[in-house]
This record gives structure tokens, sequence and C-alpha cells, in this order.
């Protein structure tokens, strides 16, 4: 099913660059990573993070695809380099009964958390990316759309639940499932909250036999993320909790696995081209266990050198000293000092096709 | 308690210059149809005031919204109002879009000064910028292909047209796709076959408007909203006008700024 949808979307993408309007964008991370462990160097790395080609074709007002492919290439990827697709999907617009709503078919955003809207201003992941909550991207469907007078947006989607990296080991036959909602009552205070249900492996399996019989390894999850925005003239701060309750059905004495994240980022906007910012991750894998997890401090700024019309950014330089310190005694602190380059350019060809 | 009092010196270092009350200025950008408005006013406004300073630049209505988005601008012009995704990512990031209707438009759709059809319907219109109706034989004119020009995608006036006209249809392969109204006016005027669309205010002798339903775009026909293919424009502020904006804003909507406002060819708000 995956193969089939992956080849209806990639066709009509195709097609759509050669005779519909469409906008190429191309985004290159290029970072230096010093990092230390125990006053250790440990790595001293440059290496081009990620790097994107995004191809957005538009058929009509109605219809908009968005077809984009990721690469790196760092130390960390098998032969140096790396190749994968992270979005094919469709939007189709004006559908349904509901003002601004659209419905979202392929490889598309997972809604959940912080995780869809994630703009990178620190360098690290959104926290439910970092913490292996959730993929990013995953095939599947969804409904979303903006609540009347801005007051914020909803999301309601089912995936195939694999993601979309290497995941042949989770595969099964149970569709995943997510509700969204975000609401900003007043200009600048937004609150909002996913819940996911997501499940590894199928729930029962053939034996020697071929008698169906339950599964031991099957995984049920499910996940909540709670968020809160605020934002008064140059101050602004993302705060996020996360929870995954992990089970295993078919084990009789399996005692659920609770897993927590916190995350605050505070950011002041110094002037439209300077941000100083911070961030401060909670990280604790198992609630049960004791000294498994582990916090992490992040101090930057991102300063922008060029910018397009719409005050995107096109050129800017991110700054991050970033420490994790684990809750057990015999682990070493890690520090990292990143610097990026972070560079993007775009264009629109056949305009108004 | 000493690396408190340095870290709050600090703060102020960097928050009190961020914080601080601007000058005498006001920042204006954003859609070239609002450009004239904002540019006649503001000359009339800094004559009167000459202790203020007034940047006007165009660049489009989603510029101008971006830029109020952005808190780059004081007043971001726009053609359109502001699109419900525009609207929640703004107030997520604390502002709040407010509109302020500074005029109203028509948009006029525009045939070369030897092309003797007087009249169309919307629905004719909509099917000469789909395809459908290539030849102005067959809607009553002289047997002559029918060259059709459109605004960029970008422009506000694209979208009024888009919406109200086209329904959302694909426009026909092959359009020509101007950047600005005189673009389009002028292109027109020295091609015989051409169809296009521009703000009333950009209307000259040098091209024919022709009725859509039967009626002509006037200031009563769309001040009265008889004229189907009717708009307001605004100015958007960051919540309700304040400050050296809000006098300017206020300016605007007076006895003197809405005759600018005629005087540039628009129909004045009520």
């Amino acid at each position: 099913m995956k193969k089939a949808l992956l080849i209806v979307i990639l066709t009509v993408v195709a097609f759509g660059i050669l005779n519909a309007e469409t906008k190429l964008k191309m985004e290159l991370w290029n970072r230096w990573t010093y990092q230390t462990i125990d006053g250790e160097v440990t790595k001293n790395e440059m290496a081009l993070k990620r790097g994107y080609l995004r191809l957005e074709p538009k058929f009509g007002n109605n219809i908009k695809g968005r077809f984009n492919v990721d690469f790196f290439s760092d130390d960390d990827a098998l032969d140096g380099v790396g190749l994968k697709l992270k979005y094919a999907y469709l939007d189709f617009s004006n559908i349904l009964p509901i003002k601004d709503s659209k419905i979202t078919v392929g490889l598309m955003k997972t809604y959940f958390g912080t995780i869809y809207d994630w703009t990178y201003q620190t360098i690290d992941k959104d926290p439910s990316d970092k913490y292996k909550f959730v993929s990013s991207t995953d095939y599947g469907f969804g409904i979303t759309g903006y609540l009347p007078n801005g007051f914020g947006s909803y999301a309601l989607a089912a995936y195939n639940g694999e993601g979309y990296k290497k995941t042949a080991g989770d595969i099964n036959k149970d569709l995943n499932f997510v509700a969204n909602l975000r609401v900003t009552p007043i200009a600048g205070v937004t609150v909002g909250g996913s819940y996911m249900m997501k499940t590894k492996k199928d729930s029962e399996i053939a034996d020697s036999l071929g008698t169906m019989i339950d599964n031991p390894d099957r995984e049920e999850y499910s996940m909540i993320a709670s968020v809160g925005k605020f934002a008064f003239g140059p101050f602004s701060l993302l705060a996020q909790y996360l929870m995954k309750d992990k089970n295993k059905p078919n084990v009789d004495d399996y005692e659920k696995v609770n897993t927590t994240a916190m995350s605050f980022l505070p950011v002041f906007k110094v002037n439209n081209n300077f941000d100083i910012l911070a961030r401060y991750d909670i990280y604790d894998p198992d609630m049960e266990t004791d000294d498994d997890g582990y916090n992490t401090i992040v101090a930057g700024f991102n300063y922008h050198i060029m910018r397009d019309a719409k005050n995107n950014p096109k050129l800017f330089v991110q700054t991050n000293y970033q420490m994790k310190q684990y809750e057990a005694d015999d682990s070493d602190d890690v520090s990292e000092l990143m610097v990026q380059l972070r560079w993007i350019f775009s264009e629109t060809i056949n305009k108004g096709k | 308690m000493k690396k408190i009092v340095i870290l709050l010196t600090l703060f102020a270092l960097i928050a009190v210059p961020v914080l601080a009350k601007k000058g005498n200025k006001i920042t204006i950008a954003g859609s070239t149809t609002v450009l004239p408005i904002a540019q006649a006013t503001a000359e009339v406004f800094m004559n009167n005031n000459p202790e203020i300073n007034i940047s006007v630049r165009g660049g489009g209505s989603s510029v101008g919204i971006a830029a109020i988005m952005a808190g780059t601008v004081d007043i971001g012009n726009a053609s359109r109002h502001i699109k419900a995704k525009e609207l929640a990512s703004a107030r997520e990031q604390g502002i709040n879009p407010y509109e302020n209707i500074v005029a109203n438009d028509g948009i006029v759709i525009v045939i070369h000064k030897d092309n003797n059809v007087k009249d169309l319907t919307l629905e004719q219109v909509k099917d000469i910028y789909t395809g459908k109706i290539s030849n102005w034989k067959e809607v009553g004119g002289p047997a002559m292909p029918i060259v059709v020009i459109s605004r960029d995608v970008s422009s506000g006036t694209f979208e009024v047209f888009n919406k109200i006209v086209l329904n959302n249809a694909k426009c026909i392969d092959g359009a020509l796709m101007l950047a600005s109204n005189n673009a389009v006016v002028s292109t027109i005027a020295t091609t015989p076959g051409a169809i296009g669309y521009a703000g009333l205010g950009y209307l000259n002798e040098t091209v024919n408007a022709v009725k859509i339903n039967g009626i002509m775009p006037s200031k009563a026909t769309i001040q009265s909203l008889q004229y189907p293919i009717a708009r307001t424009l605004h100015m958007y502020t960051n919540g309700a006008p304040r400050g050296l904006a809000k006098r300017y804003i206020d300016f605007i909507l007076s006895a003197e700024g809405q005759k600018i406002v005629e005087e540039q060819g628009f129909i004045s708000v009520e």
C-alpha cells in the first residue's frame, strides 16, 4: 500500500512540476560540532547535517503537493552520506463543507505536539522527535484546519505508524491515530494538546503449525503532548510536556513503562536579525527507574544575515552551547558547541499556470 | 547576588534599546494597489506634521501582512483580507492583526479601446480566463483571438479576482501574468485582442472598461456593492492603531484623507 501510494504521489508530483506552478526550495545546514566528555574531545566534525530539496506543485488553488528529499553527509551516516524521502503528500482544500479546512494524503506531517511546525530555533530537534515519541512524518491521511478568527488550529489523522525511517521491524496492520488542537484565546497565549494511539507489531502471529497466537512482542502506546506558548513583544516562551505509556498487552506480568519529557524554550528577539535563546529539557525514559534520564541545557543565538521579502530566513548563523547532564552519577556530562550556517533559496516556476 | 546584578545589568543593556520607543517614524509596506493611497496621504500628512517621517514601500499584500507579523513595520497594506493561516500564526506570535478599511475598490475588466464589446457576464469572464471562450466573436465582439492578461499570483488583486470571478478555477495556460495594475492597463492599450483586470483607480482613457452583469463599475455601484467585483482595501496594524499610526490612519479616514483616496481613483469609505 505504501509503495502504491508513493508511486501515485510521485507521478502526480512529476506531472505537476511540468504543468503547474511549482515552488522549488532548497535548504542546507552546514554544521561544526565540537564535543567534549569529561574534558576529552570526542567529536570535532564539520558536516552537512541536513539538506533538503523541496518541490511544491500547485494544481489550481484547491490542490497542492509537497515532495521533499532529505540528504545529509556526516560521519554518523552509513558510507558518510544518506538520502531519505521526507514528504510526499497532496493537500485538497475546499472539499469539506468546513471553512479553512483541507484533506491531506500521503507521506505527511505528524500532528503531535510541536513536531509539525518546529522551526529549529535551537539546532536541536523538537522534543517529541528527539526523545523518539513520534516520527516527524508518516504515510497517512488527515483533516486539518483553522478555527475562526485566528483562535487556533486542529488536526485529525490516521497513519501507517512506521514513520519514514528504518522501521521494517515495527510494521503491522494497525493504523495509528492522532488528534491535535491548539487554541489561542488571546494573541500571544496559546495552549494545545495532542493525543496519539500507536502500535508496533501485529497482535497475533502464526506459530510453527500455522495457528494464530497472541504475539508477545506486540506493543501499544498512548501518548499525550501538552503545549503552552507565550509571546509578548520581543519575548517568547514555548513549554511542552510529553507523556508516553508503553504496554505489552500479550505479556501477563508486563508493567507499563511511563516515559516523560519536559522542554522550555525562551527566546528574546533583540531585533529582526538577532535572537538570544535558551532551552532546558528534562527527559525520563522510565518513571519507575532511578537515574536513567538526563537533562539538556542549551544557550545560543541566531543571527540572520539575509531574509526574503516576506521576512523568511534566507541565510543565518546559529550558535548553540549544549550540555547534557545524566542523572546517573557514573555518567559524565557531554558538552557540545555547535555553529551552523543555514542557507535557503527558493524559486517559483510556471507562475500562475 | 553579584551574579544576579550582572545578569540584570546585561538584560537591561539589551532590552532597553529594544523596548525603547521609536522616533517619529511610521513604516508602511505591502499591497501595490494600496501603495498610491499610502504615498499620497503620507505626503500630505508629513506636510501637515513636519516632525513625522513616513516610509512607504510596496511588495504586495502578502509582504505587508508578513511584515506586520514580523513586527518590522507599523502598518501592513493589503488589498485582500488576512488568511486564516496567517491570522492563526500571527496570534500565536503575539501579534493581533487589526484590519483598518481605508478605501473601497472595484476590479474593472478592461479591454482594448477598439474592441466593441460593452458588456460581459461574470460567467463569461470566467470562461475567458479558463479557456472555454477563446474568441471575441463568442461574446458578440469581432472575430479575433482573445489575449488573456492576468496579475501575478502573489498580488492581492489576483486573489480577489480569483475568488470572485474564477471561483478558484485554474487560469488558462499561456495567460500573461503581469506584476502591476499599470502594466496590465498599458499592455491592453497596445494589444487589440487583450482582456485584463485592474483596480478602478488605474482605469484611463487608453482602454475600455466593460459592464459586468449589466453594471458599470463606478463609485456608486462599488459603494453600494451592486458591482460584482468590488473589494475593500486595508491597512493592518498590530492591535487597534495607537500613537502615530493612529494619527495617520485617522487622517486617511478624515474628509481630507478620503478626498485624497478619491483623487487616487479609489472609492471612499462611507
